[in-house]
């Protein structure tokens, strides 16, 4: 559900400004639906008939010498016209973002780095053929294989990492198909891959780390996603000490309460899924209050995860206080995203591990209202 | 101080008229300085600060050869980032026309929004429509909407133009509606070109422009600003061909080239006009001094030294000075809107597209008016200042002692003003410094100087040779004209040669121009042999501006055209500066058309061996200011790096003195990529009639499409009427220069009957009428005028020899044949003999009342 980055490029490209149409059957973007099943590994490629497409990696790695760090790459596709009248070729059919952070774990630093372009002469793109999606010299794509290779470098930071796919992609919703509000149509194909081992260099401060560690991706793409009174989430992403992997989150509404449609995933060693629903009765409990100096938001650093039906009672806490990512100059919007470590209980027994937790709308115009 | 007070201001207020002629005189010429130089800064600096301020904080730029840079070379520049931010820009003009009003041309920026933000600031004008302080949020619109573009607030409020409104526009010669997203407030980029300047997506600015393909820049905004040697260094090295790194600078630096001639000139020009005002200075110090002389010296009795005799009139004349330069700079600032505009028509039709702001007075400008008027004009006032100081008093006060009055002239004296003459001559045989005519012009400023020098044996010789007449055949009074003009000579030689001076450089001028004139009369009639002139309607001096294929094919398939050449010029830095390369059909002009070469022998045949080979045929002004010749090789750039072409011919080409380059059609295609032409030239089948083809091909090209259709006929009116326009500022400024010099005549001939005091009483004791007084003293005036005419005619053929056959061509590379404005030259002679008669009026009214009150 990392749907923070494109709901900020969606509140940038509101509707209205999408030029009035004279064609009498103005082109569409196609709405996800059910019985579209996912096939991997061609659905990592792009799927430009549908508005919104993200790639998002986040991960949890260590040097030789113990130095920890966190890392988010994330790629974005944001349709807007799906066929330009204007045939120059910098006109904007669709606008590619990346955001690039890594956290310092051991030296509680944080830095991060944004881009946003045009495909303009082959400046940003997805492949719809391979896997291959870039923004200048940031790239992912899939290596012989199966390996993903990620490239990212900003000034004085970056990585250059290798990821391998050992679990069976985690198919969220009906098979891959998520709903995400009430409406027809408010749905997405989403996909993660929960697990997977990594290894290559991150570059920090200007100092080059060889690393190994643990990643996930989702990938997501769909036409609509997000409804008015939804006002932002909390998505927790954790890989346990034993062996399995847990995936949930919480949309929070304008009135305080917690939308029905917030929920988990429990993927199994084996890959097996179990869906953890609202109905079940989970909990997320929010605590430890910090004000992020640059934005004002007030984001809580310390979870609660309560699912009794699962067999879960996790405490999370953010590795950094301050892992905020501020977009300015693209969005004005500012969200947490951040590496957490989990510790508790698990079915009985003591389990320990690393994950991400992203926060949003907790600052800036309420989320779902940007996004209509 | 008080000494000072005394003797030289109550005197200064006492003749206020002398005070206010001189001062004027002084005045003027500073202002003319003034003026022009604030000309030339309003056409150099409204292009550099727009360049500065469209360049925002890129701190170097990758510009293509010929019409652009593919823009796909971008993907393979991806390294470039290393160094900073990388941004691509199109650049481009249109027109809007509105009912009642003259056409106002608009200076597009197509930006890539995403990334323009890091490059310049803007800031928006809150609108009512958007109702809120704006953000990114309308920059980014103009994503999404490829006909919305963002205006000046300062264009578009006086037009009732609001966020929301929709304005209709001329690019090219398509009509094309844009919707204003936002207003810029007037600051940053919005102040450029007097706010006519339209910020667009650069995928709306392609299309609005219909360039596709291409931007026109690459910018690069160093992450690093102090780096910017290590980058130049290691950047142009890894570019691919074609493509040139510059600092911003340098388009500035090639444009400053490009007009630095037209600019001297107009410097030059200027400065007559405060050689004349400082005639005028020595001129009135020297009335002053022997006005009095029995002051001088009682002063000197009294014990006052010499020094502070010649300091005292030395403080007049900075006085004099002082208030002068103050008055020229007020009246060169309101010249210079006239001279502003007198020179925005020729700079804008033949080197740059600039709006003829209103030039600001800055601190230099003061600083020039001062520097130079002050520190000449006590130059000029040091000689009788000096003369002041040699008063003996006793002397003085007996009035025994007058200025001598030298009517023998050594031969040797003839030696000085012939060597100055025979200096100009060599100095006119030398070539250009630094592509200006420098030794030109000082050959133009020994021959003044030389043919000054000569003023005094001139005089002499014409009192001797019309003495006898004189008496003879004339009055008495006349007689007495004549002989106090040999009396006078070391005085009046000043003012003759002041009024010799500005009127040799009129007629020098005049000839050039005439010359000049007919020389393009017959140029044009016979290259422009076409019928009729097609070109886009939003017709900018940019060479960007094109026609659209639909329009082409419909002109050149009307049944009443027989041929049809598509050219196309486009700008080109060659050698520090532009020249302009062309592309036209060959064939076409060497079967219909016609040109008029220069050489080879056989230009037509060397021409048409041209058509398929990488050869040009150059106009006469780039192998004058290039020095190349037929046969020699000249490198252009082009998209795919230098390519050298051969010159196959030279041929005659006045509409343009930067130095065109013509290849056939199919060469340019080759080497630049794209031949869209921006403008046709038509040939009509016998026995039509060009008006009648004329409406016929509007009628085919219909409404959607808005061209220009010249007739050969309108053409031509054309080119003479900018021809014309061209050289108003020339005549302006030298009337000026006459203006004062007349102010000299008269204020000579003030001194002169000032001197004569005694003389004129006893003229009248002995039975002198008061008109036979009159008459002697215009007669006089009339004899100066004469003399001064007749030098001047001669100096002045002289001259316009030097300004044709060294400056002009040197400057502009421009062959003129010579040619005597004869009518004009005879008119102004006239004129100018009476208004130096009319300039005796006041003098001889002075004359007439000191006689009258010697006389009582």
């Amino acid at each position: 559900m990392r749907l923070a980055r494109w709901l900020m490029l969606a509140s940038v490209c509101a509707c209205a400004l999408v030029p009035a149409r004279v064609d009498a059957q103005p082109p569409a973007w196609k709405d996800a639906a059910p019985g579209r099943l996912l096939s991997l590994p061609a659905d990592h490629a792009s799927h430009p008939d549908y508005k919104i497409e993200w790639w998002y990696y986040t991960g949890n790695l260590e040097a030789a010498d113990g130095q920890r760090f966190g890392y988010q790459l994330t790629f974005f596709r944001i349709g807007v016209d799906p066929a330009p009248l204007n045939r120059s070729r910098w006109a904007v059919r669709d606008l590619f973002m990346a955001h690039l952070a890594i956290t310092d774990v051991t030296g509680r630093r944080y830095r991060f780095s944004e881009r946003m372009n045009r495909s303009g002469p082959g400046w940003a793109g997805a492949s719809t053929t391979d896997y291959r999606v870039w923004n200048e010299d940031w790239q992912a794509s899939l290596a012989a294989g199966g390996v993903h290779h990620l490239v990212a470098a900003a000034d004085r930071f970056g990585i250059d990492l290798r990821l391998s796919e050992t679990r069976p992609a985690v198919l969220h919703g009906d098979r891959g198909y998520s709903q995400k509000g009430a409406a027809v149509g408010n749905a997405s194909h989403y996909y993660s891959l929960t697990r997977m081992p990594t290894r290559g260099t991150v570059t920090f401060e200007g100092r080059i780390f060889t690393i190994t560690g643990q990643s996930w991706m989702d990938h997501e793409f769909g036409t609509s996603f997000l409804e008015p009174q939804q006002t932002g989430w909390d998505w927790f992403s954790v890989q346990l000490d034993d062996g399995r992997d847990l995936m949930i989150f919480q949309m929070r509404r304008a009135d305080g309460s917690i939308d029905p449609r917030s929920s988990g995933t429990l993927v199994a060693p084996d890959g097996s899924v179990t869906p953890i629903t609202f109905e079940s009765g989970f909990r997320l409990e929010p605590s430890d209050i910090w004000s992020s100096p640059a934005s004002g938001a007030r984001y809580p650093l310390r979870w609660r995860i309560r699912a009794p039906a699962a067999g879960l009672d996790l405490s999370v806490n953010a590795a950094v206080d301050d892992q905020e990512l501020h977009t300015e100059q693209s969005s004005g919007i500012s969200y947490w995203e951040g590496a957490i470590d989990v510790g508790g209980q698990m079915d009985g027994r003591a389990v320990q591990g690393r994950g991400y937790l992203e926060m949003t709308g907790y600052s800036g115009p309420a989320m779902g209202s940007l996004l209509r | 101080m008080r000494l000072f007070r005394w003797f030289i201001l109550r005197r200064l207020l006492h003749e206020p008229l002398r005070s206010v002629t001189t001062t004027l005189g002084i005045a003027l010429g500073v202002a003319v300085v003034v003026a022009i130089q604030l000309t030339n800064a309003s056409s150099l600096r409204g292009f550099e600060t727009a360049l500065n301020t469209v360049s925002g904080r890129a701190s170097l730029e990758l510009v293509g050869a010929g019409i652009g840079i593919d823009e796909t070379v971008l993907a393979d520049l991806g390294w470039l980032r290393q160094y900073g931010d990388v941004a691509p820009l199109v650049e481009g003009e249109f027109v809007v026309r509105r009912e009642g009003s003259p056409s106002e041309t608009l200076r597009v920026l197509g930006v890539d929004i995403l990334r323009d933000r890091s490059f310049r600031d803007y800031h928006l004008v809150a609108s009512a429509a958007s109702g809120e302080e704006p953000g990114p949020r309308e920059l980014l619109g103009l994503l999404l909407d490829p006909s919305s573009a963002i205006l000046t607030a300062k264009f578009a409020e006086p037009m009732g133009l609001a966020a929301g409104s929709t304005l209709l526009v001329q690019a090219d010669d398509r009509s094309v509606t844009l919707k204003v997203t936002a207003l810029l407030k007037d600051e940053g980029p919005a102040r450029v070109l007097d706010g006519h300047f339209v910020l667009m997506d650069i995928a709306a600015a392609q299309q609005l422009l219909q360039r596709f393909g291409r931007v026109d820049r690459i910018e690069i905004r160093l992450s690093d600003p102090d780096a910017i040697d290590r980058a130049e260094r290691e950047i142009g090295p890894r570019l691919p061909a074609g493509l040139t790194l510059q600092r911003p600078a340098q388009r500035g630096r090639q444009v400053e080239n490009m007009l630095a001639a037209f600019h001297l000139n107009l410097t030059a020009l200027s400065y007559v006009a405060l050689l004349v005002g400082l005639f005028l200075v020595y001129n009135t110090v020297s009335v002053a001094v022997l006005s009095r002389r029995e002051e001088i010296g009682i002063l000197r009795a009294l014990g006052v030294t010499r020094g502070r005799v010649r300091l005292l009139f030395l403080a007049e004349a900075a006085a004099l000075a002082v208030v002068g330069c103050s008055v020229g700079v007020a009246i060169g600032r309101l010249f210079a809107d006239a001279t502003v505009s007198l020179t925005a028509t020729t700079v804008s039709a033949l080197y740059i597209a600039t709006a003829a702001a209103p030039p600001a007075l800055d601190w230099h400008v003061l600083l020039l008016a001062f520097a130079t008027g002050v520190p000449l004009s006590l130059l000029a006032a040091a000689v009788p200042a000096q003369e002041a100081s040699r008063v003996a008093p006793i002397d003085a006060i007996r009035s025994t002692d007058q200025v001598d009055a030298r009517a023998q002239f050594p031969l040797r004296r003839l030696a000085a003003p012939g060597a100055l003459l025979a200096l100009g001559w060599w100095l006119a045989t030398l070539g250009p410094l630094g592509g200006l005519p420098i030794f030109g012009y000082l050959s133009a400023v020994t021959i003044v100087f030389g043919a000054s020098a000569l003023v005094p044996a001139i005089l002499v010789t014409v009192a001797r040779v019309l003495e006898r007449p004189a008496r003879r055949l004339l009055r008495v009074e006349d007689w007495l004209a004549v002989t106090n003009l040999a009396a006078a000579v070391p005085r009046l030689s000043i003012s003759v040669a002041a009024l010799a001076v500005s009127l040799s450089m009129m007629v020098a001028i005049a000839v050039m121009i005439g010359s000049f004139r007919e020389t393009v009369i017959y140029w044009v009639s016979q290259t422009l042999q076409a019928d009729l002139f097609i070109s886009p309607g939003s017709r900018g001096p940019g060479s960007a501006d094109t026609l659209s294929p639909e329009v082409i094919d419909r002109v050149t398939r009307s049944a009443d055209v027989l041929a049809v050449d598509r050219f196309r010029m486009i700008d080109v830095p060659y050698d520090d500066s532009r020249i302009r390369v062309g592309a036209g059909e060959f064939d076409v002009l060497l079967t219909h058309g016609s040109l008029l070469f220069k050489a080879p022998a056989d230009a037509r045949s060397a021409m048409r061996r041209a058509i398929g080979r990488n050869a040009v045929v150059a106009s006469e002004s780039f192998t004058i200011r290039h020095r190349a010749g037929v046969g020699d090789r000249v490198s252009l750039p082009t998209p795919s790096g230098p390519v050298p072409f051969e010159i196959a011919a030279v041929y005659y080409d006045y509409s343009n003195d930067r130095g065109v380059l013509m290849m056939d059609r199919e060469r340019f295609a080759t080497h630049f990529g794209d031949a869209s032409p921006g403008g046709l030239t038509v040939y009509l089948k016998e026995g039509r009639d060009p008006e009648q083809a004329r409406l016929n091909l509007l009628r085919a090209i219909g409404a959607e499409y808005r061209v220009f259709i010249n007739t050969n006929q309108s053409l031509r009116t054309e080119v003479l009427r900018i021809f014309d326009s061209t050289f108003a500022i020339t005549y302006a400024l030298e009337l000026i220069a006459i203006v004062v010099a007349i102010l000299g005549v008269s204020g000579t001939l003030v001194t002169l009957i000032l001197e004569r005091e005694r003389e004129f009483t006893i003229l009248r004791l002995i039975g002198t009428g008061r008109s036979q007084v009159r008459r002697m003293v215009i007669g006089e005036a009339l004899l100066l005028g004469l003399v001064s005419q007749a030098l001047g005619l001669i100096v002045g053929l002289a001259l316009s020899l030097v300004l044709i056959y060294v400056i002009n061509v040197q400057s502009f590379g421009w062959t003129i044949q010579f040619h005597l404005p004869w009518a004009f030259l005879v008119q102004s002679s006239l004129l100018m003999i009476v208004a130096t008669a009319a300039a005796g009026l006041y003098p001889a009214r002075r004359a007439v009342q000191l006689t009258m009150r010697h006389a009582e």
